[in-house]
């Protein structure tokens, strides 16, 4: 992939393995790719997955607290899993060109 | 702290930033019916209107005038969320944006179609002819066609208390909307024109808020609002502000005399205000959904009416009052929903 593509458009490219992710690591995966290592980068990011959970795109599998502080430290972490939904929109958006 | 706790704490979180995001909103677009209102009277625009009138009668000069005061709205309000982006430094995400036409941005592009000739002008035609107040009310019925389109469309779900909430607002929206037209009725000097500004302003709302959230799915509301802004933009300066000129009329003699400190002063409030309303209006969307988003947005309306009352000292009619009051009351209905009901905000 030569251009990177809109932020949430590579995280649901993540998703359509079908595989399930916590949430810490697919923010430190863009963080890396898109060059925002910030504390802000990190939040931005985060934020994007919550915005693709609450439109049904992303499934909230599971929750536990930040006890290492791999993420933020006693904050809660999420696992997520690609939706029927998520699927039909990724593949809209993300499979064409690639 | 326990997970259960955190868990709802969490949620409790975003659910409450999202109304937060629509509340700003409401206020921010109360305000800019300020200097929507005030630019009418301002040159070069009164000047124009003067001039086209003359040839080409009354009605047709307001609408040609309303083009130049959006086509001015829309470029501050491009100003504005440039420098916004710049702040949060998205300009990166707003070129990868852009340039995924076919699956996202093609949707900005429609909703600005809907946004600004529809909407913004009609809202401008409304507070030429009739009124900033009543501009700001008749545009109050959106709500419910955008969340009617977000139900049939992409199958938003909206509870029950949303439907009553939503149904409250739209019946203070009529008692603000038909208590001056009943008045003008009797007295048999009805501005239709104007009229149908405002029902240009609910429907062009409307669509726009539900294709919008078709491309927010997948896109950053930062970028997605600018680019629909940037849409609003071309339509204006490179499509219908020239077919305006080559039809004849004065459109860049007069948008060059724009330069006056007043204006140019006024403008960039209505595009700082405006701009705002719509990010505002834009994030709030992702965390509580669209018919929600509009509905608490939907209190504008009775800001409105108030700044207007506080700047211009217009005492609105009882009518105004007891819509204003059925607003709120909607509003606040939808604002105390269970928070558990909209974890998930759509059917899987």
């Amino acid at each position: 992939m030569s251009e990177k593509r809109p932020i949430k458009f590579r995280i649901l490219e993540f998703f359509l393995d079908g595989k399930a992710y916590w949430n810490y690591e697919i923010v430190s995966k863009i963080q890396e790719e898109y060059g925002m290592k910030s504390s802000y980068g990190r939040d931005s990011i985060n934020f994007d997955i919550i915005e693709l959970a609450s439109g049904g795109m992303l499934k909230d599998l599971e929750q536990k607290v930040d006890e290492s502080g791999i993420y933020k430290k006693g904050f809660l972490l999420h696992r997520y899993k690609i939706t029927d939904f998520g699927i039909t929109r990724a593949s809209d958006a993300c499979l064409r060109g690639l | 702290m326990d997970l259960k706790t955190l868990k709802k704490q969490e949620s409790k979180r975003k659910i409450s930033k999202g109304y937060m995001w629509a509340l700003f909103c409401a206020i921010f677009w109360g305000i800019w019916y300020l200097p929507g209102t005030v630019v009418w009277v301002l040159n070069p625009f009164d000047e124009m209107y003067a001039t086209i009138a003359e040839v080409s009668g009354d009605g047709m000069s307001l609408v040609v005038t309303a083009v130049l005061i959006t086509a001015f709205n829309a470029l501050t309000v491009m100003l504005a969320l440039m420098l916004w982006n710049g702040v949060l430094g998205k300009y990166g995400e707003l070129g990868r944006t852009l340039k995924e036409f076919h699956p996202c941005s093609k949707w900005f592009f429609l909703a600005s179609i809907f946004g600004g000739p529809m909407a913004i002008l009609g809202s401008f035609i409304a507070m030429g002819f009739i009124g900033g107040a009543f501009a700001a009310v008749a545009g109050l019925l959106y709500p419910v066609i955008g969340s009617i389109l977000a139900y049939y469309w992409y199958g938003e779900k909206i509870s029950k208390r949303a439907v009553i909430g939503i149904g409250i607002i739209v019946l203070g929206g009529i008692s603000i909307y038909g208590g001056g037209l009943l008045t003008e009725l009797s007295s048999g000097n009805v501005p239709w024109i104007g009229y149908l500004g405002g029902l240009m302003a609910a429907a062009g709302w409307g669509i726009e808020g539900a294709i919008a959230g078709k491309g927010l799915d997948i896109a950053e509301p930062d970028a997605g609002l600018t680019l629909r802004f940037l849409g609003e933009n071309i339509i204006w300066w490179i499509i219908i502000v020239p077919i305006l000129a080559i039809l004849g009329f004065p459109m860049y003699s007069f948008a060059f005399q724009v330069f006056e400190p007043l204006t140019m002063l006024i403008l960039v409030f209505a595009g700082l205000t405006f701009g705002f309303c719509y990010v505002t209006w834009y994030k709030s969307f992702p965390l509580i959904g669209v018919g929600r988003g509009q509905g608490i947005g939907n209190l504008y309306g009775f800001c409105a009416v108030i700044f207007i009352f506080l700047f211009f000292g217009d005492i609105p009619d009882w009518t105004i009052i007891v819509g204003g009051l059925l607003c709120i009351t909607g509003s606040f209905i939808m604002f105390t929903e269970d928070s558990s009901a909209l974890e998930t905000l759509r059917g899987e």
